[in-house]
């Protein structure tokens, strides 16, 4: 079972004339089949803690670690844009992140393309690609690696409404079939009722400044009473937290 | 079919060609030759039918030799200093003059410096394309070290991949605009060092055998021999630039027919 855990966490970039701070005493902590959305105003953060729990970036003090059982964890990650190879086929892209490169990671390669409906594009470059098309082989990329731990970073903001809103309904099923935990940093707070079963909201300054559990049915319809009525009380914190940038 | 584009451009040049044809003989000069001559010149060059010590095949083998042998040393030198400028800004700000310099300096200067130098010696040429050529090679490996994506580095990162692996698979073949423009634009300008180098310091080669056709005062060899850099030019750009890019960028969404250079990469020719 894969741990993520995150204890009084502190990032500041430091410029030749100012220190930022992005993370301030940050802690908590999730394990198993949970789908934790991460929620806060832009620059409270998010996509810092991210790159830390990844290791695109250390952390100033604090620590940010992802175990499976004891060990070093193995994340997917899925970013805001799809970062793809342009001069490597879809296939090739899939490929390029596994540490075996034979035929079975091949096929698994390939099943993961055809769980996001692009088993056809394998051999396609993504410029042949649409928007939408290049985020979901950005997708099957992170699932490609049978991540212990998948990592999210704002994946749907970049399209439009109705391909963000199916693609949420795939990620769904695909976490509640693979069993995964999720981390999901969003701005967004209708998708993260709808996505997630935990959702930890930052502040300004980096801080944690709410840890709340949504218990809810899973698929959650935005048109039904129950999901409206929490989004509804999630925003009605996110003012009361002074949260929200008007 | 043919469209009314291509029918102008082709009265245009025969047009061209008959009006000179008719135009030199009533010219007080015997130093114009006429369409009809310059025709005759090459036909009897490609034949090896020629008066000079080489043949055309001779003098343009030679002259490639030696901008192969020169540009392949501008990419020794130029790549690991570009990679380091591109790298280091330490480095960047102690080339930054002496490659801007080189890049405006006339190919005319280094051709005469290296006569001068090194005198009739097979050296002076290549040297002479080197010097031409390699400020190229440094400026735009340069720029395409600082283009290699960030986001898809840190993706990389990510996911774990090895050093060697992201040389390999991210850094190079984002690099491989910048170095494709550094060989056209490094090959073009070492060329025209080259040909004025075989001019002032050489006995061979094809500049060298153009100085010839002046010195004997034929007209129609010397338009003849810019008639053939023409047309190797053109050879060049067909048969070998056109299909590396196609092999190399074949990744690229179907705008395959526009130009294929990085952006942002330095083509001042001079």
């Amino acid at each position: 079972m894969a741990t993520i855990k995150v204890q009084n966490l502190r990032k500041e970039f430091v410029t030749s004339d100012s220190t930022v701070v992005a993370l301030e005493d940050a802690s908590f902590e999730a394990s198993g089949h949970v789908f934790v959305s991460v929620v806060g105003p832009s620059g409270c953060g998010k996509s810092t803690l991210l790159n830390i729990l990844s290791g695109i970036e250390t952390p100033t003090s604090g620590i940010a670690e992802i175990t499976e059982d004891g060990k070093k964890a193995r994340n997917g990650y899925v970013f805001q844009a799809a970062r793809l190879l342009p001069w490597r086929t879809v296939m090739d892209n899939l490929l390029f992140v596994q540490t075996d490169k034979d035929d079975k990671a091949r096929e698994r390669c390939q099943r993961y393309l055809e769980m996001v409906d692009l088993g056809h594009t394998a051999n396609q470059y993504p410029g042949q690609l649409s928007g939408g098309m290049q985020q979901r082989v950005g997708i099957a990329r992170a699932f490609s690696i049978e991540p212990d731990v998948l990592l999210m970073d704002e994946p749907f903001s970049h399209l439009d409404a109705i391909t963000g809103r199916s693609l949420r309904r795939e990620l769904h099923n695909i976490w509640k079939e693979t069993k995964k935990t999720v981390l999901f940093v969003t701005h967004d707070v209708g998708e993260a009722v709808e996505l997630s079963n935990r959702m930890v909201i930052f502040g300004k300054g980096g801080r944690l400044r709410e840890d709340l559990n949504i218990d809810l049915p899973f698929p959650r319809d935005p048109a039904d009473d129950a999901v409206a009525l929490t989004k509804a009380n999630v925003l009605r914190k996110f003012e009361e937290l002074d949260l929200v940038v008007s | 079919m043919w469209g009314s584009t291509t029918t102008a451009r082709i009265v245009s040049i025969v047009s061209f060609l008959v009006g000179w044809q008719l135009i030199i003989p009533l010219l007080p000069t015997a130093l114009i030759p006429t369409p009809i001559e310059v025709g005759e010149f090459m036909w009897a060059e490609l034949r090896a039918d020629t008066l000079a010590p080489e043949t055309v095949y001779q003098a343009f083998a030679t002259s490639l030799r030696r901008l192969v042998t020169g540009f392949g040393i501008a990419l020794l030198i130029g790549i690991p200093l570009g990679l380091l400028m591109g790298l280091f800004k330490r480095v960047e700000d102690f080339l930054h003059d002496f490659v801007v310099v080189g890049l405006a300096m006339p190919s005319l200067v280094w051709a005469l410096i290296a006569a001068m130098w090194f005198g009739f010696v097979e050296r002076s040429s290549i040297i002479t394309v080197v010097l031409a050529s390699v400020t190229f090679v440094i400026i735009n490996v340069a720029e395409g070290v600082r283009a290699v994506p960030k986001d898809l580095l840190d993706m990389s990162r990510a996911y774990g991949t090895s050093d060697l692996h992201r040389v390999r698979h991210v850094v190079l073949p984002s690099l491989m605009p910048f170095l494709f423009a550094s060989l056209r634009y490094g090959l073009a300008n070492g060329w025209k060092g080259l040909v004025l180098a075989e001019i002032y310091a050489s006995t061979s080669g094809a500049g060298w055998t153009i100085r010839f056709w002046y010195d004997a005062r034929r007209a129609q060899g010397v338009i003849g021999y810019a008639l053939f850099f023409m047309i190797f030019a053109l050879l060049a750009e067909r048969l070998v630039f056109r299909k590396l890019s196609d092999r190399v960028f074949r990744w690229r969404p179907s705008d395959a027919q526009a130009p294929q250079e990085a952006e942002g990469s330095v083509q001042v020719g001079i």
